[in-house]
């Protein structure tokens, strides 16, 4: 009798003391059978405030900023090199920032005036530049500002090319906001979307300046089509140019 | 001619045209034209003044104002004549303070200076695809600064020559 209450007593007194290792037992069958369902989840939980942030992406994007800058000087001093071996119009000298001092509202004339002048070294038919692109000339000078005509000035005339198609073109200003492309080949191969730059042979502006997109397109227009073009360069919103030297003059 | 053109200090005020011309306010601007202001200081000069005085400011103006674009085309013809016009208008015994009729001198002015800026683009073949727009939004936002404007340089102007009508 005591024996067999003995045997009874002690596999209860078990059952009280390891109730939690029989819970966690369960638990672990739970997890192994829902393939970490649960575990999975509080582990992100808890880990979530030292996900990779940020931080991270952010030296992922200047590594990335890094590589395309080394890249972009490299193909540059190639160019450099060939232009030379072509004889071409060499890259500018160094550009000079210049704020914009004025901007007149849109009207007869489509002007910047800039706060640099002949004192600084900048003279007429200097080609002046801003985050996205060519926007003008210098038009006129003093010995402390500058006018830049915009591309958009109806008396603006610049040659370009489309780099896709090879073709040569004149971007005359109409006082809008879209200058147009008059194509000097009847057959023009463009199509909306090609981009505009200046001629990599150009003699007057630095070769290979953003000018803007193709935006539209009309072919009907005698004796050469014609293209309206979206510049590249917000004018509104520019309140620092620089501006390149024209060619045989790099005295920056 | 009155005596206004001897104060250097009330001739010095036309320097606010290039100015506001250069740095026209965006509130002030209708469809991002800016009105006439040449036409705005002009005006109650050369009624006060009389035409040659008118006519002489008006060149003067105009060969400043043609100094800041770059360019051929020139407002100093458009600026002279006006200034003689409305010179002349100043002497005769009509009443022109209303506000109506500074806001009519003002819209015909900016008209004739508008015309005379696209007759020049037309010969020079620089036509702008915006013209008629910008001939508008410029005529009419002038117009409606004209009262205003000008009653106060009249005002201005006649408390420095009291004798002047």
């Amino acid at each position: 009798m005591q024996a067999g209450r003995g045997a009874r007593f002690p596999s209860l007194r078990l059952l009280l003391t390891g109730w939690p290792w029989l819970v966690l037992a369960l638990l672990l069958v739970a997890i192994r059978l829902s393939k970490g369902a649960g575990f999975s989840d509080l582990y992100a939980l808890v880990t979530r405030p030292f996900w990779p942030g940020s931080a991270q992406s952010e030296w992922l994007r200047s590594a990335q900023r890094l590589d395309q800058q080394t890249r972009l000087g490299q193909l540059e001093a190639d160019n450099q090199r060939l232009r030379r071996l072509l004889a071409l119009q060499q890259q500018p000298g160094a550009a000079r920032s210049a704020p914009v001092i004025a901007r007149p509202a849109q009207g007869w004339w489509q002007q910047l005036m800039l706060g640099q002048g002949a004192w600084q070294g900048l003279q007429v038919g200097d080609a002046v530049v801003a985050p996205g692109g060519l926007v003008g000339r210098i038009a006129a000078t003093t010995p402390t500002t500058a006018t830049a005509q915009l591309l958009t000035d109806p008396g603006s005339r610049v040659g370009v090319w489309v780099a896709r198609t090879g073709e040569h073109g004149l971007l005359v200003g109409l006082g809008t906001p879209r200058p147009v492309l008059r194509f000097l080949d009847r057959d023009a191969r463009v199509r909306p979307g090609d981009l505009v730059t200046t001629s990599p042979a150009s003699t007057l502006l630095p070769p290979n300046l953003t000018v803007g997109v193709i935006q539209h397109l009309d072919a009907s227009v005698i004796p050469a089509p014609e293209a309206v073009v979206q510049l590249s360069a917000p004018l509104a919103a520019i309140d620092w140019v620089q501006v390149l030297p024209i060619q045989g003059r790099s005295d920056g | 001619m009155a005596d206004l053109w001897r104060r250097s200090w009330c001739l010095a005020t036309g320097l606010i045209v290039p100015a506001l011309a250069m740095g026209s306010p965006r509130w002030l601007q209708l469809d991002a034209v800016a009105p006439a202001w040449s036409v705005l200081w002009l005006l109650p000069w050369a009624l006060v003044d009389g035409p040659i005085s008118g006519a002489l400011v008006g060149a003067g103006l105009g060969l400043l104002l043609d100094g800041l674009h770059p360019g051929p085309v020139s407002q100093l013809p458009a600026l002279a004549l006006l200034g003689w016009w409305w010179g002349r208008l100043g002497r005769r015994d009509v009443v022109l303070e209303r506000s109506a009729s500074l806001a009519l001198l003002s819209l015909t002015g900016c008209l004739v200076l508008g015309g005379s800026l696209l007759l020049q683009m037309l010969v020079a073949g620089t036509w702008p695809a915006s013209a008629f727009q910008t001939l508008w939004a410029q005529t009419l936002i002038t117009a409606l600064l004209a009262p205003p404007v000008c009653s106060l340089w009249l005002l201005l102007w006649r408390q420095q020559l009291p004798g002047v009508r």
